[in-house]
């Protein structure tokens, strides 16, 4: 998070620049079921973010030392395409991908009912087709879409939603400008039944009551969310297809 | 392991191509439907997606300004990968690019290159010093079977709508990358001991080996790549060349149409 100060995000009429307000989210779409060859899948498209998750499994877990006697272990791999950036990104794993593979796996870990498949693996991947800030979080709603797709027991969904800082004003879903010349980012991964956070990220600088705030947006976006992930898989199941 | 179901399904498969017939119902030369989309990536500057069947992939296309090769200080580059990522398919598994994912991308790189559609000469800024480094990459996203020719198409697609990023590189105003023709693919797999057009995975997964075809506007070769474990005579090469060409002037027709939205 930098402050570079010269670059102006906050309009003179209170609107950000891209005429959204405050507290106003980027336009949210998802569909349940796009790729045929997974067990189940989702695309969410929100704002210019593109994200595209497959879950494939059950399955037998190996190799053998990462099986758990008594659950399921959740294999999450996040990654970026080569194209989905300004500047081409090399193939690969990196070190940031590795980090939100991680901890998008422990979040999924916390909703799915693990307990249900002792020594198995379920296979999530999550692919960035297009990236404007805030991946992470488009990934794990694709991804919390794609498991219940794939008729996966959970406790609950999981939505993706990170508000921030921006000239001293906290606003809900930073874009590409707001991210970059940003003073915070906080991004969560919500139970929208529960109200419980299953993901929780955060770097800047962020005063008590701007990081209440915050969670406030996070939490009135995550509701918005969640009626747009069930609305998918209702959609999904009313076709009458599979 | 015992490959028990491709046994099941071989068996099955020959005695369907007794009575020419396949297992989704399509003729022996029949490929499955094609939806081309293109300029639908933020961040690439030339994008595709192709629908074939099950098959999903995405083309994007970026740019990068290169030293160029020694050999050729006036000319830019071209480069054509495909990442199987394990999205894609069960079978795909995490690690450095597999062979099949090489032969893949190879495969397609070969067939644009050697078309000649991009003139290497224009994408030299200054000679000896800053050309143009063209990067296709081709992400498969379903494997519902014959991604050759999917990925091919959506690189061709993807190219044919790349706009040179030059502002953002400072070496002049934006422009629309010159393509000169559109060189398509066709795919053939031995299922059943007979050769059939566009496979699916089933088909591949119980078939036998498979022949691409790049052709160009002009209707000429430029690669052919034969895979897998096999052998095919003259006369059965004539027969699919055919076929290719016939489908290969349908493709094209619908990237020209796509192009004229």
């Amino acid at each position: 998070m930098g402050g570079y100060g010269d670059v102006q995000l906050l309009r003179d009429d209170g609107l950000r620049l891209d005429g959204r307000k405050i507290d106003e989210m980027r336009p949210v779409e998802i569909e349940a079921g796009v790729l045929p060859a997974a067990d189940g899948s989702a695309m969410v498209t929100h704002g210019l973010n593109v994200a595209v998750a497959a879950v494939y499994g059950p399955m037998e877990a190996h190799p053998r030392k990462i099986q758990r006697q008594d659950r399921a272990v959740i294999d999450v791999r996040y990654n970026m395409a080569p194209f989905s950036t300004s500047d081409r990104i090399r193939p690969g794993f990196n070190r940031r991908s590795r980090e939100i593979s991680k901890v998008t796996a422990e979040a999924l870990e916390s909703v799915v009912l693990v307990e249900r498949y002792p020594r198995s693996k379920i296979r999530v991947e999550i692919e960035i087709l297009a990236a404007e800030a805030g991946t992470r979080c488009v990934g794990l709603t694709a991804a919390a879409v794609a498991l219940a797709d794939a008729g996966i027991p959970m406790r609950d969904l999981i939505v993706g939603v990170a508000s921030g800082k921006v000239e001293g004003t906290v606003v809900l879903d930073l874009d590409k400008a707001e991210d970059n010349y940003g003073q915070a980012d906080l991004p969560v991964g919500i139970l929208p039944n529960t109200g419980e956070i299953a993901f929780l990220q955060m770097d800047g600088d962020l005063s008590p009551d701007e990081f209440n705030l915050a969670m406030e947006y996070n939490f009135k976006a995550a509701a918005e969310i969640h009626e747009i992930m069930v609305d998918a898989l209702k959609r999904r199941y009313e076709g009458g297809e599979n | 392991m015992v490959e028990l179901v491709p046994t099941l399904l071989r068996q099955e498969l020959a005695r369907l191509a007794e009575d020419d017939l396949r297992l989704d119902g399509r003729k022996q030369w029949e490929g499955r439907e094609v939806t081309l989309e293109t300029d639908c990536l933020y961040n690439a500057e030339g994008s595709a997606k192709v629908v074939l069947g099950d098959t999903i992939v995405y083309a994007g296309v970026k740019f990068e300004l290169r030293t160029p090769w020694p050999d050729r200080p006036a000319q830019g580059s071209l480069m054509c990968g495909a990442e199987l990522r394990p999205v894609a398919h069960r079978k795909y598994e995490p690690g450095p690019p597999s062979p099949q994912s090489i032969e893949l991308g190879r495969v397609v790189d070969r067939g644009i290159r050697e078309s000649g559609c991009i003139d290497m000469e224009s994408l030299c800024i200054v000679p000896g010093e800053k050309v143009w480094g063209v990067m296709i990459d081709i992400h498969v996203l379903s494997d519902g079977g014959n991604i050759f020719d999917a990925c091919g198409l959506a690189a061709i697609a993807a190219l044919r709508t790349a706009i040179v990023p030059a502002e953002r590189f400072d070496v002049g105003e934006d422009y629309t990358l010159k393509v000169k023709g559109t060189p398509i693919m066709a795919s053939f797999t031995r299922v059943g001991g007979r050769y059939i057009y566009d496979p699916s995975e089933e088909e591949e997964l119980g078939g036998d080996e498979r022949i691409h075809i790049t052709l160009g506007d002009e209707g000429h070769l430029h690669s052919l790549q034969k895979g897998l474990r096999g052998v095919f005579t003259p006369a059965e090469f004539a027969e699919i060349f055919e076929v290719a060409h016939h489908r290969c002037t349908e493709l094209r027709t619908l990237v020209a149409n796509q192009e004229g939205n």
